[in-house]
């Protein structure tokens, strides 16, 4: 076949086609077909390189008018495409619903361990972290928790069975960390003061699973500790944070208490938002909810650490993230933190 | 510990003090009052009657009426009891009373008493049962008073119910409040009322003590104090009602007139007492020792056998052991009805060795509850004068003449130094001299002045927690009122690197949620053989809950594929889940730890990939869904230097890939195997990748320099090679990546086809490549000659063939 009878042919292929073009779809293969760099166009233009010298003008002017041709009603069918597909949705009926994709949650313990180190974050506190399989010198001794000593059944502990090393000792006593108190006492073996740290992680307790309590929960420390530290400072601490976190509308209540690791030691409550403080059976109708122990740092913790109780004096306070969580949503059993119903996840 | 308000009003006078004022102030003074109940409203309502006169129910054979004397009225009662009779004294029920237990409800449920016709005779109360009051659970005949009971008198205020009871928490430093006159001393501090203990009065005129007994205490480190009293010729019964409802209300059993005399002091002193049958003293001789190799056994008077070790502290006569000391009396020396003379046992035991021998035993009394926290060493003597006044009251008999009172040392009060300004730099506060002075002294803590800034404080012995400048402090501020010290804001702001978070993992987490995966978070406590199913270094828990847990997880996946069961058991089984959190290993590796612990990352996809719509079919998710959201995460982090490396499958994965940066292994991901999933009874494909989260975080570059845009457009086009279809494609892509070379910019598989068209045993293979330059436009020649080379190299590296035109 010559030259030109191809040229042709393929004018008429192309312009029978284009009459078929009635979506973008179309259009796409249409241009694929006859004018890309790959196209039936393409080739004739790649093709004219064989041809005598003599008819070259003569066909390439062929070509180009082809070309330029095809380009134009290319270009306004698929325009004409483009807004036959316009016209036709809006007849799709629009009141279908959208396709369904997956929605993830960030834990609502997360959520709310996050919450509380931005308030402390933006206040001035860094953060710090330990092991969850603590050594007896870090979770109870340097704590002041003396051996044989009944503060120690404040918390139901788990003990860990010593193992081989490759030395073929015997490891030490450990125990999973029944609280972050252990970072606290790391943070000043380390570190020279000032000191201001928060501290969140798991810990462990052995207690019996039920809906009020499981073998693990999640903790938020802190820890300061500086020239003129003070009780009062620590009670305007806690009461930013506690208004930050649960409206500025909250009442505070400090008591005194006991933790073998501070002196003076208090419990912290917020009045009770179930029942705004008249008594309910989530406040064992006291009208008061307990979010935090806290206290001044005991001068026998310093002692272990190797701080001058005479040039120092700090504060330190825990919260634990599952009750505060609790509270904050009303959830009445805290085995579904754990669990995790996607059914329940979903909701925070 | 229950408190009652009646003992208390005994010690301090609280008149016009109401029940909540009370809790309030024991709270904010560090006593914690968890609750209080007025129990004289549960018998609002009742009287102590007097049964003037029973005849026989004119209706009912077994139903007498009486006539019943309530003080200036008489009621007609129908009484359905065998024992009523005219002359006694009896509880009885008015109209509108709420009774405790209905008798013929089998849960005994309480019921409204009203005005009611038995068989034609209208009856006008109830005489009760000590069941019906909740007394006890005597169902067999109305309860009968003594005779002297008055009649009319409310029946709450004739059985000492006209009370109200605290539920304190106390906390193991505060032992002095393990009692009533504790709990008094801190109320009088708090209302600033006087405190009165009592005085006892003692008529000692038996023999002189040394004849009747003696005491030998071998061990004084664990016995500073021993003090003892001798009593003959009293006799044992049931205690008189006020001794019997003290004790019950304060939570003891009554048991007879001594045990309840020993109980009832410790619970008003704080003093834990034990008598001895004297005559079942061999030779009347106490010995304080510690138990001979041939003593291990021992009987406690809770009928247990115990097995005693060397470091415990024994009560012994002449022979043999009789008493663990401070835990339990021996079965062999205790108060039985036939006893007279009686030893009664006042002493201090060191609270290091009865905790541990308590610990040991696995027995824990009240007794040794209070000498673990610590009792007064002083207490001993005003105790046993206490204990002996109530014995002669309810039992009689004769005190032998003075006490046994074997002390190792002068227990005098601890001698502390407060400087005002430390109290108030620690505090917080501007308290003068003067205020603390008068707040330490209301609790008994004698203050000197020994400059106009320093006192020279005097700790009393009941004190033993206060040993320091500190403990002084914190009651300075306990009585003080926390509630009263103003708040004070930091102001000093220091930027400290040395504690600035490096693997802060809140964005990442943002991240996958977005992605659509929720977050989890499981037990880490797992059954032993789950943790051994991961690895062989796991770490055991010595004392588990069970077995269930009983080891620390060496992997995240069997914690996921729980949470996969349980949302399967409720049919949601459409599931993208991940979870950040340590795994545990017992091989702490070179850095001469015991045990490692590493943060991993898990992420996990189930189900359907495009959950359903109305236009697309759901296919469900596969391998590379899930190699897909490993990349786009690392991707999302920065990363641009990882490899995938497919391995042989192992117990957990049957495809599998590990994941590897910087030559080192950071991760694992595959689609689980069906011996993984048949524990947990899973059915549809799991697909579970787990990362090191710290090496992943820590792979991040620290800074990320800006690249100048490129300045010449890039040029893409498709080629499709035909190669035998076990040739990998990540091969191929490789060696069109290196001839490339400075080229390359991107490439993509866009098909990978079989069937028609080709040959069988192999695969059409299509990529999309982007090829720029940074110094000129790339032209169709270029291209033209990338797709020669490409199509020999392939030839002759997989004996690929190149496709001539491929379509897009
Ligand atoms: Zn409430």
């Amino acid at each position: 076949m010559g030259m030109l009878e191809e040229i042709e042919k393929l004018k008429e292929e192309a312009t029978a086609s284009l009459a078929h073009i009635k979506t973008p779809d179309d259009a796409e293969n249409f241009r694929l077909k006859f004018l890309s760099r790959r196209g039936s166009l393409a080739q004739l233009f790649e093709e004219m390189k064989q041809i005598p010298k003599e008819e070259k003008p003569g066909i390439g002017k062929l070509l180009n008018e082809v070309r330029t041709q095809l380009e134009s009603e290319f270009e306004s069918a698929r325009e004409k495409s483009e807004s036959e597909k316009k016209r036709e949705l809006g007849r799709i009926d629009l009141s279908i619903p959208g396709r369904k994709r997956y929605i993830g949650r960030k834990h609502p313990l997360t959520q709310t361990a996050e919450e509380i180190k931005r308030i402390f974050t933006s206040i001035g506190f860094g953060t710090a972290d330990g092991p969850e399989i603590e050594d007896d010198y870090h979770n109870f001794e340097a704590l002041n928790f003396p051996p044989d000593h009944p503060a120690r059944d404040m918390q139901d502990t788990f003990f860990v069975k010593p193992v081989q090393t490759k030395e073929g000792n015997e490891t030490g006593k450990y125990v999973l960390r029944t609280h972050t108190s252990g970072v606290q006492i790391r943070v000043m073996e380390n570190n020279k003061p000032p000191v201001r740290v928060i501290m969140p992680g798991r810990v462990y307790r052995n207690e019996a699973i039920s809906s009020r309590s499981y073998c693990l929960f999640h903790q938020v420390e802190g820890l300061y500790v500086d020239k003129n530290v003070s009780l009062a400072e620590l009670k305007g601490t806690i009461t930013y944070f506690a208004k930050e976190f649960f409206g500025s509308g909250v009442k505070l209540r400090f008591r005194p208490s006991f933790f073998p690791f501070t002196e003076p030691s208090a419990e912290v409550d917020v009045n009770c938002f179930i029942c705004s403080g008249k008594g309910c059976r989530i406040c064992k109708y006291t009208g008061w909810l307990e979010i935090m122990g806290c206290g001044m740092v005991d001068p026998n913790v310093f002692k272990f650490v190797g701080y001058d109780e005479k040039e120092v004096s700090g504060y330190a306070f825990g919260m634990g993230i599952e009750r505060i969580t609790l509270l904050k949503y009303g959830i009445d059993d805290i085995r579904l933190f754990f669990e995790n119903d996607v059914r329940f996840l979903n909701q925070f | 510990m229950k408190i009652s308000r009646k003992w208390i009003e005994q010690l301090v006078d609280l008149n016009g003090v109401s029940d909540q004022d009370i809790a309030t102030r024991l709270t904010m003074a560090g006593i914690e009052v968890e609750s209080f109940e007025n129990l004289s409203e549960k018998y609002n309502g009742f009287v102590v009657g007097s049964v003037m006169e029973v005849v026989k129910h004119p209706n009912a054979d077994k139903l007498r009426l009486c006539q019943v004397d309530i003080a200036g009225e008489i009621k007609s009662i129908i009484c359905g009891a065998p024992n009523v009779s005219a002359g006694q004294k009896v509880p009885v029920g008015l109209v509108g009373a709420l009774v405790p237990h209905d008798q013929h409800d089998p849960d005994g449920k309480p019921f409204q008493l009203t005005r009611a016709k038995i068989r034609g005779i209208e009856s006008e109360g109830m005489i009760c049962s000590e069941y019906e009051l909740a007394l006890g659970d005597d169902k067999n005949g109305i309860m009968v008073f003594e005779e002297d009971a008055p009649t009319g008198k409310p029946l709450a205020e004739y059985l000492g119910m006209d009370d109200t009871i605290f539920e304190v928490s106390l906390t193991p430093n505060r032992a002095d409040c393990l009692s009533h006159l504790g709990i008094a001393r801190e109320l009088s501090s708090a209302f600033s009322r006087k405190l009165n203990p009592k005085k006892p009065s003692l008529h000692e005129t038996g023999e002189p003590i040394a004849k009747a007994a003696k005491v030998e205490v071998s061990d004084p480190e664990l016995c500073p104090r021993y003090s003892a009293r001798v009593v003959k010729g009293i006799k044992i019964g049931r205690s008189p009602r006020w001794l019997r409802v003290a004790v019950e209300k304060a939570g003891m059993r009554s048991i007879n007139n001594v045990v309840d005399a020993t109980n009832y002091v410790m619970l008003e002193l704080g003093q834990p007492l034990h008598a001895f049958d004297l005559n079942l003293i061999e030779g009347h001789k106490i010995i304080v020792r510690r138990p001979h190799e041939s003593e291990m056994k021992f009987a406690t008077l809770d009928g247990k056998e115990r097995a005693l070790s060397s470091d415990m502290l024994m009560i012994c006569d002449k022979d043999s052991t009789i008493a663990i000391a401070g835990v339990m009396g021996g079965a062999n020396s205790e108060i039985n009805p036939v006893t007279t003379d009686i030893l009664i046992e006042s002493a201090n035991f060191s609270p290091s060795s009865v905790r541990r021998t308590s610990k040991k035993l696995g027995l824990s009394t009240e007794a040794s509850y209070r000498f673990e926290r610590g009792v007064d060493p002083n207490l001993t003597l005003a105790a046993l004068d206490r204990v002996t006044e109530i014995i002669v009251q309810t039992g009689g008999g004769t005190v032998a003449q003075g006490v046994i009172d074997i002390a190792s040392t002068k227990f005098a009060p601890r001698r502390i130094e407060l400087h005002v300004d430390q109290v108030n730099r620690l505090l917080g506060t501007r308290l003068a001299s003067g205020e603390i002075r008068r707040l330490l002294e209301s609790i008994e803590i004698h203050c000197d002045k020994k400059s106009e800034t320093i006192f020279v404080c005097f700790a009393p012995t009941f004190r033993g927690d206060l040993e320091r400048e500190v403990d002084l402090i914190e009651e300075v501020g306990r009585l003080y009122g926390y509630e009263k010290i103003e708040e004070q804001h930091q102001t000093r702001l220091v930027f400290d690197t040395r504690f600035k978070e490096t693997n802060n993992t809140e964005d990442l987490k943002g991240y996958l949620a977005g992605s659509g995966f929720n977050e989890i978070v499981t037990n880490s406590l797992q059954p032993t053989d789950v943790a051994g199913f991961h690895s062989e270094s796991f770490v055991k828990i010595a004392n588990p809950i069970s077995e269930d847990m009983a080891s620390l997880r060496t992997s995240l996946l069997p914690g996921a594929l729980q949470v996969v069961k349980l949302n399967l058991s409720y049919g949601l089984k459409d599931l993208k889940l991940f979870e950040m959190g340590r795994i545990y290993s017992s091989n702490g590796g070179s850095n001469g730890e015991s045990f490692a612990e590493t943060e991993m990352l898990s992420i996990l996809l189930t189900g359907s990939a495009d959950p359903i719509s109305f236009d697309r079919n759901g296919s469900e998710f596969d391998i590379f869904d899930l190699k897909t959201e490993v990349e786009r995460l690392l991707k999302h982090l920065n990363l641009d230097n990882w490899d995938f490396i497919p391995y042989d499958s192992t117990r957990e994965y049957k495809q599998v890939l590990k994941l590897f940066m910087n030559g080192s292994e950071v991760g694992i991901l595959g689609q689980v195997s069906e011996t993984a999933l048949d524990k947990f009874s899973i059915k549809q494909g799991v697909y579970f990748a787990e990362l090191n989260l710290a090496e992943i975080l820590s792979a991040r570059k620290k800074t990320n320099k800006f690249h100048p845009l490129p300045k010449f457009p890039f040029a893409s086009f498709d080629l499709a090679f035909i190669v035998d279809s076990s040739t990998p494609v990540g091969s191929l892509i490789n060696s069109l990546k290196s001839l490339a070379g400075n080229l390359f910019r991107d490439i993509y598989v866009f098909d990978i086809y079989s069937g028609s068209g080709i040959p069988e045993g192999k695969i059409s293979v299509a990529f999309s490549v982007i090829l720029g330059s940074d110094e000129r436009t790339l032209n169709d020649g270029d291209i033209a000659r990338f797709i020669e080379n490409a199509e020999s190299k392939l030839a002759k590296e997989f004996a690929a063939a190149l496709r001539k035109q491929s379509t897009k």
